[in-house]
């Protein structure tokens, strides 16, 4: 049994921190929040989500699982103006999502969830340092990284107290240095990964820019980066395996 | 000798191989003017002439008002099979100066034709005329006799042009008529994709990949327009079908390494040939791809001696990627064409960098398959192991004519290599 009502944003902010990495997912419909959990095809990025049920008007849900092809999905939560609600009735007979938008009826064919990859365990990453910046730091960084190459290295300057996001172009190079002043918070510790900005342009797109981000990093270890969305009610968490130089 | 004498010598070696060069282009003049002899013998009364047509050439200037092309060795009939383009000119250590003259040994009677040849019949439905006789030429797998009557005597402009992909073409003629002089061998399969409309172009190249037929011999059939949905069907200029069959039997290639187990250990494998040096590292990991080209001062594309090497490059990761490649055009997926034939024979994936090193030797363009099939056999006798990527990288590098700082910058794969999350531990447990 699933029914809910929500408001188009909310939605959408949830199915986009999804879509930037997969085509379709699983999603769970815990009885006290909805939640979803996806690693892309190369096994490179990683997102976790819930969204609690108080994000919803109203929610009701016993558990059930349903997989969801996530650009259908998205279309059809674009059809509806940023205030609009969105009801979503599953038909347990059917296998089938109802979904009306002020006057719009859309039934959406389900995937059968066995048929979807498996969702990815997280695991307990000891991760020596933590940063919040403001979402709008983070995308100017990777902006500016992304005009001269494709891969940008974090890092935390233990002494300076500093966080920066840097590229290696062909003849340009780029730093972005964010102290204490800037970031909300930092936890300094040796921190120094490099990643693929195909990936991290991506997430960075679903991060809305007034979010604080928690970057969670370590040295040559995978990213962890926590962001909130409706309200604080919806929670994502994405890691993204570094590039790393084998010596 | 002390490094200012050396730098010299370094320069006036340089020197020497352009004039050398030059007068290679010369020699290719000269050449030019024996083909007209022996064409004028050939041409009997009304500019009609019988050949051997190896295989056909769709230009790609105007496109899509293109001029397609019946290619044949005037003079040299008996040996028609060598002029066409294939693997079998690596076999045989054919050298820059020899590819030039091959293909200016080839005239090129041609028409204007639209790449969908009408508004009310598209290639799929035109058999009669010019268009007929070329598509049998391209689909057969020898050579067939044509009888081509031209209108006016061939062109003979040699224009060496920077192409890496098509190789340099030679005189030219409009024609007026093609008749075939003979009923051409068309191989079953080729029979198959040509009448099955309904076959998306991307499956039955694959097909025919997998019945044995080489890229060269795709090539010549997608470009004629002899396969793909009928709707779909139409010329394709050559340069844009030899990158468009590398691309496509990349991907089928790809696909079947996708759950491989991978490399074992990080190899070394390198070729040189015509001026160009290859080097290929393979290291364990998931399918990533990455072709760094180098072109020295002096070379085809960077004719300035002054110019400091030209790099370029591009890059795949494990699940490929969408756009047409920005710096390294077709010599990209012809180097990751000839990788992944040998990853899928030996039922492996791979971290793959491949360093292209375009020496001043190479004076001209001979086209793509000079990369392909340099990759290809690259992957012949020995090879030479490191205990990791970098160590390779760094070794390789000593020879290369850049810092390793520059090639870090260049090379995404150098930089860093992609790990993924299993690697550190993120379970999940299903990979299919």
């Amino acid at each position: 049994m699933f029914q809910a009502i929500v408001s188009a944003s909310t939605l959408r902010d949830a199915l986009d921190s999804v879509s930037v990495l997969v085509d379709e997912c699983k999603i769970r419909l815990n009885e006290d929040e909805l939640a979803i959990r996806a690693v892309d095809p190369a096994n490179v990025g990683m997102v976790d989500l819930t969204l609690d049920a108080a994000a919803f008007e109203s929610y009701e849900a016993d558990g059930g699982v349903i997989g969801v092809n996530l650009s259908r999905l998205e279309d059809i939560a674009g059809m509806a103006n940023t205030g609009d609600l969105v009801h979503l009735e599953l038909d347990e007979e059917t296998r089938k999502l109802h979904i009306q938008i002020e006057g719009l009826s859309y039934t959406l064919a389900l995937i059968d969830p066995d048929s979807i990859r498996q969702e990815p365990d997280i695991p307990d990453l000891d991760l020596p340092a933590t940063i919040v910046v403001e979402g709008t730091h983070l995308d100017r960084g990777i902006k500016a990284a992304d005009m001269v190459s494709d891969h940008i290295g974090l890092r935390v300057d233990e002494a300076d107290e500093t966080f920066h996001i840097e590229a290696e172009g062909d003849t340009d190079d780029v730093d972005l240095e964010l102290g204490r002043d800037d970031l909300i918070d930092l936890s300094a510790g040796p921190a120094d990964s490099l990643f693929s900005l195909d990936y991290l342009k991506d997430m960075n797109k679903a991060i809305p820019s007034d979010a604080e981000v928690t970057v969670e990093l370590g040295e040559e270890f995978p990213v962890k980066l926590h962001y909130e969305f409706g309200e604080g009610m919806g929670h994502v968490t994405y890691m993204l395996a570094p590039r790393i130089q084998s010596d | 000798m002390r490094l200012d004498d050396y730098i010299e010598f370094e320069a006036n070696e340089r020197a020497e191989r352009r004039r050398l060069a030059m007068e290679k282009s010369y020699a290719i003049v000269d050449h030019l003017e024996s083909f007209q002899h022996r064409f004028d013998e050939r041409v009997q009364g009304d500019s009609l002439f019988g050949s051997v047509s190896p295989s056909i050439f769709v230009g790609r200037a105007n496109y899509p008002n293109v001029s397609t092309g019946i290619l044949s060795p005037v003079g040299f009939e008996s040996d028609a099979a060598s002029f066409e383009t294939s693997g079998a000119w690596y076999d045989e250590g054919v050298g820059i100066e020899d590819v030039f003259r091959r293909r200016t040994s080839l005239l090129n009677s041609n028409q204007p034709a639209d790449v969908k040849v009408g508004a009310d019949t598209n290639v799929h439905d035109a058999w009669d005329g010019f268009l007929g006789v070329q598509r049998e030429v391209a689909i057969a797998d020898r050579p067939v006799s044509v009888e081509i009557g031209l209108d006016g005597a061939p062109e003979i402009d040699f224009d060496v042009g920077r192409d890496d992909v098509a190789t340099p073409t030679g005189p030219r003629a409009r024609a007026q008529s093609a008749d075939l002089a003979e009923n051409p061998h068309v191989p079953r399969p080729v029979k198959k994709t040509l009448e099955d409309d309904d076959w998306q172009a991307q499956g039955a190249m694959t097909y025919l990949y997998r019945r044995g037929f080489d890229v060269y011999d795709i090539n010549s059939v997608l470009s004629a327009g002899a396969l793909g949905e009928s709707a779909s069907r139409r010329l394709v200029p050559t340069r844009w079908s030899i990158t468009a069959v590398d691309d496509t039997v990349g991907q089928y290639l790809r696909g079947t390494v996708r759950d491989a187990p991978s490399v074992d250990s990080v190899q070394v494998w390198r070729n040189e040939y015509l001026g160009n040096a290859f080097w290929v590292i393979l290291a364990p990991g998931q399918w990533e791809y990455e072709l760094v080209e180098m072109k020295a001062p002096g070379s085809i594309w960077n004719p300035d001696p002054e110019s400091g090497m030209w790099l370029s490059s591009d890059r795949e990761g494990f699940e490929g990627r969408t756009q047409y490649v920005d710096e390294t055009a077709g010599a990209y997926y012809a180097a990751r064409l000839g990788v992944l034939e040998h990853l899928s024979n030996i039922g492996r994936q791979a971290k793959v960098l491949v360093v292209r090193h375009v020496s001043d030797d190479y004076w001209g363009p001979v086209g793509v398959w000079q990369v392909r099939e340099s990759v290809r056999h690259a992957f012949e006798g020995e090879h030479g192991e490191s205990e990791t990527f970098a160590d390779a990288v760094r070794e390789v590098s000593n020879l290369l004519p850049v810092s390793m700082a520059d090639l870090r910058r260049k090379s995404a794969m150098v930089a860093g290599l992609q790990t993924n999350l299993t690697d550190f531990g993120v379970g999940s447990s299903d990979d299919d």
